[in-house]
């Protein structure tokens, strides 16, 4: 028998941050991990996270990763135990069990947080048994874990987060996505994270389903169809798409077993993911010594899995310590996890949330809509209105170069109001209103550019010459261009509008591989060009 | 619709209230509803070891074994299905440790043959013949019966349940009984949480719940309830034939068709109540009892356990009678573990009571022998 004051369960983002809490306060605390290495979805996630700087807004998954496994690491007070699969916990006997090595071992800890995470869903369609058929998860581990191509042309069924982050990912890794498709009228995820892959000609096709795999012993194809209002197939409409992988990104459910065998209370909530436990504020479920943190407690996440993992390492450890610093922080943490599901796209999580319990609301406040623009959420493309509400007046375009931010979105975010070095940007004192910038104050270094988690802002610098201006953009595909090269300069949906010469390549540690490059073009294409393409 | 009359309202789904709905309806009984809390053997019945023995060490309790046999061997056309109740007939190989124990045996077999039951006595080594892997150390000898063997609760308790349908019995599953009703001591019907049943007869056939649904009517039964654990391995391919059991080492375990082995043994110091939680001490001592008496075992991993509630009474025999107290109240309850294996002999037992008939079996089952301290004297139990 192991005895523990704490035992987390799960090495994720929620997992390591529920044991770094409680290690950091000098609890004794083992963390199990399933697979032999930590960080779970985290070490998947190539892009920059959104959010607020305090919970490291801007870094890369990975990085974060990186910082919290190293941190465990080091912490004398965290026992981790990796290759370690849980197998049920006694309530009556309180001993956690858990198989590592084709041995079974018995823990007794005085408290338990338990951070299994989620699986992914599925979904019916016809001939969806064919090999080619992924989950997005399964994509990402083979492209971010094992290095292995998983497919050269690619459908993702669903815009959430994560389907279009995947795309995206894809394509970095040198596969083609021939479309993304999203049975709701709108993109489920950021539209920044559309817009990304609209620069990269990537087709979208929202109001529609897919029909059918097409294939005998793996998939060549797929057949899609466009949805009503009221989700029915609109028959003719059916559109055949050649491709040899089918990804699915339809969400993800829940991993509550082990809550489920402890006999914790659960309840369905379809917005939290489905089947949930019961939980307090203080991530405490109706049973007194099991805490839960990240998505199993409901469906977010990476940076709300972090804030929640902390929280219930706290409160569980605050019931063997009492201290006045962790009340605070404790505080403070709930406000912050307040604050990122304030916006319009958090309304989902707070409605989830206020199901919780019966007659107790987590959230009073939160905004429902938001000033987007109903064009840019069907088509991840800024219209011609969104563009003007953001350019500065005439005299200041062409007087010296300058920022444009194509956010239009109200997420949760503020790297580029940290990063400014003039304090140009502002947000106001929401973290989810747009940025707006003080043009008089903004120089045109373009240091915020790769700041942005949603690549969304460009430098323009439409005087470059007597008939051309240049565009400085994110890019972060290989090979980098080279300075002096002919590229294809494209569009918003990642047409090639005309052929531009580099000018100027940025690339150092600091940007973490977000490379930016200024492409020369003719003038009339200033606010037009936003993606190049190199030429073989 | 809710069904608000019945000429007997049935109360529990497992393979009992399902055998009695079934047999009931098959001989003309109309109107019969059956309520169910949960789902169709939820309880004891779909939890249990699904063992199905016939060396008994009394009369009765051979008679009703074998009786039920013949009804397990012929189910098919004896309940009108095409449900697969999975019988495998391997036999029932029973260790003896003592001296003591043996002669017990003995007695028991003698009994059997009586009733035509195919048991004998084997040596240690002949056992080995039987389950090669079988660990003999301090064995003293062994009971085997060829005929015994097991079945799928689930797949019996369905098929009774879907023949009954047929036959126009109302199951009413997810239906919880909150009281019945009574006027001038007779019963008048039956609440349920989807409604009344208006009723004059009530089986309570609730496994478990049995002493709560007798003081619904006043009366108090004198069973309680009591976890036993088991435990189901892995499936691999069919090494054991027989349920190999043991009353003096504590343990039964038999490898179901499907491959895994099912196993449990009786526990100790158990309070009477309903929990049916899984403990991790049964999950330690199960696996070194099963290992140690079949070694090959260890090679197994164990993917699930639980644990069910076992209804006992005090002479650990059955309790199936019409309450003197209360006249058209009529109870199966009691079975102390083996409710599954008696489940069709007791189906057609209750019939006859129920419809006023002669009771086709000389049995002593009712709830009067405490009093009159017949009670039943079964040597062979867990």
């Amino acid at each position: 028998m192991i005895e523990t004051d704490i035992l987390v369960v799960g090495g994720g983002p929620a997992g390591i941050s529920a044991a770094l809490a409680c290690g950091r306060n000098n609890i004794k605390t083992v963390l199990i991990e399933e697979r032999d290495f930590l960080g779970g979805q985290l070490i998947k996630q190539t892009h920059r996270f959104f959010g607020s700087k305090e919970e490291r807004a801007g870094s890369r998954g990975i990085r974060i990763a990186e910082d919290l496994m190293n941190e465990i690491k080091k912490n004398k007070n965290i026992d981790l135990y990796l290759d370690a699969r849980a197998l049920g916990y006694y309530e009556e006997e309180k001993i956690f069990t858990v198989l590592q090595n084709g041995r079974m071992l018995k823990f007794s800890p005085r408290k338990l947080i338990i951070a299994t995470g989620a699986f992914e869903k599925s979904l019916s369609f016809e001939n969806n048994d064919l090999p080619g058929i992924y989950g997005a998860g399964a994509v990402q581990t083979l492209m971010n874990i094992y290095g292995v191509k998983p497919a050269e042309r690619v459908l993702m069924i669903g815009s959430g987060n994560i389907g279009l982050i995947v795309s995206y990912q894809l394509i970095q890794a040198g596969v083609q996505v021939v479309g993304v498709i999203e049975a709701a009228p709108e993109i489920g995820g950021y539209a920044v994270h559309a817009s990304k892959i609209r620069r990269l000609g990537v087709p979208l096709y929202t109001s529609h389903t897919i029909k059918k795999a097409i294939g005998n012993e793996f998939v060549t194809g797929a057949e899609i169809i466009e949805l009503d209002r009221n989700w029915n197939e609109i028959k003719g409409t059916e559109k055949k798409i050649d491709c040899d992988c089918i990804c699915l990104s339809v969400g993800l459910s829940p991993l509550v077993d082990i809550l489920s065998q402890s006999g914790c209370e659960m309840v369905y909530i379809p917005e939290l993911g489905g089947e949930v436990p019961v939980r307090n504020e203080n991530m405490q479920t109706s049973i007194d010594n099991i805490y839960v943190a990240g998505d199993l407690a409901g469906i977010e996440e990476a940076t709300a899995a972090m804030l929640e993992g902390e929280l219930a390492g706290l409160c569980a450890a605050n019931t063997f310590i009492n201290d006045v610093k962790q009340d605070e922080r404790i505080e403070k943490i709930k406000n912050n996890l307040e604050v990122l599901r304030s916006g319009p796209k958090g309304s989902k999580i707070r409605s989830g949330l206020n199901k919780l319990i019966k007659g107790e609301t987590f959230f009073q406040g939160g905004r429902n809509t938001g000033s987007e623009i109903e064009a840019f959420k069907k088509t991840g493309i800024p219209s011609g209105e969104n563009l003007r509400s953001i350019l500065p007046d005439e005299k200041r375009i062409n007087e010296t170069p300058f920022a444009l931010i194509e956010c239009f979105q109200e997420i949760p975010c503020d790297p580029c109001v940290n990063n400014c070095p003039f304090g140009a940007i502002t947000e106001g004192t929401d973290i989810n209103n747009l940025p707006k910038i003080d043009y008089s104050k903004c120089t045109g270094c373009g240091s915020c550019i790769s700041r942005c988690p949603g690549l969304a802002i460009f430098l323009i610098n439409k005087n470059y010459s007597e008939n051309t201006s240049t565009v400085s953009m994110p890019y972060e595909m290989l090979p980098v261009p080279q300075k002096g090269e002919i590229v294809d300069v494209l569009d918003r949906e990642g047409k090639k509008i005309v052929s531009g010469k580099v000018v100027k390549v940025l690339k150092n540690e600091k940007m973490d591989k977000t490379n930016v490059i200024s492409v020369e073009i003719p003038k009339e294409f200033f606010n037009v060009a936003r993606n190049i393409r190199l030429v073989k | 619709m809710m069904k608000n009359k019945a000429s007997i309202v049935i109360i529990g789904g497992g393979v009992i209230g399902c055998s009695a709905a079934y047999n009931l309806s098959k001989r003309g009984l109309k109107d019969i509803v059956l309520v169910e809390k949960k789902f169709l053997a939820s309880g004891a019945t779909g939890r249990c070891g699904a063992g199905i023995r016939q060396q008994w060490g009394t009369r009765q309790n051979c008679f009703l074994a074998k009786k039920s046999m013949e009804i397990f061997e012929n189910f098919r056309d004896y309940v009108d299905t095409k449900i697969d109740i999975e019988l495998k007939q391997k036999g029932y190989l029973l260790l003896a440790y003592s001296d003591k124990e043996v002669d017990q045996f003995e007695k028991n077999i003698f009994i059997q043959h009586e009733y035509g039951i195919p048991s004998r006595i084997l040596e240690p080594e002949e056992s080995l013949e039987i389950v090669p892997f079988l660990n003999i150390e301090k064995l003293k000898a062994a009971a085997f019966c060829p005929t015994d063997g097991h079945a799928n609760p689930f797949h019996v308790t369905a098929a009774y349940a879907e023949a009954a349908k047929k036959n126009g019995v109302t199951i009413l599953k997810d239906t919880e009984v909150l009281g019945i009703n009574k006027s001038k001591g007779r019963i008048t019907g039956v609440e349920t949480s989807k409604g009344l049943i208006e009723t004059e007869k009530v089986l309570n056939a609730a496994g478990s719940w049995a002493r709560e649904i007798g003081k619904m009517a006043g009366l108090d039964l004198p069973v309680f309830s009591e976890r036993h654990e088991i435990l189901v391995t892995e499936p691999v391919n069919s090494i054991l034939d027989p349920m190999v059991m043991s009353f003096s080492y504590n343990i039964y375990c038999q490898q179901s068709p499907h491959g895994s082995f099912i196993m449990g043994y009786g526990p100790e110091n158990e309070g009477h109540n309903h929990r049916i939680n899984s403990s991790c001490n049964f999950l330690e001592n199960m696996s070194k009892k099963a290992t140690w008496l079949l070694p090959p075992l260890k090679k197994l991993r164990i993917v699930r356990q639980w644990a069910g509630s076992y209804n006992i009474s005090p002479d650990k025999q059955p309790i199936v009678c019409e309450s003197e107290e209360l006249a058209g109240f009529y109870m199966a309850i009691g079975f102390s573990g083996h409710g599954f294996m008696l489940s069709p002999a007791i189906g057609i037992y209750l019939t006859d009571l129920i419809l006023k008939e002669e009771p086709p079996f000389d049995i002593t089952v009712d709830l009067g022998r405490f009093e009159r301290r017949e009670t039943i004297s079964e040597p062979s139990v867990v």
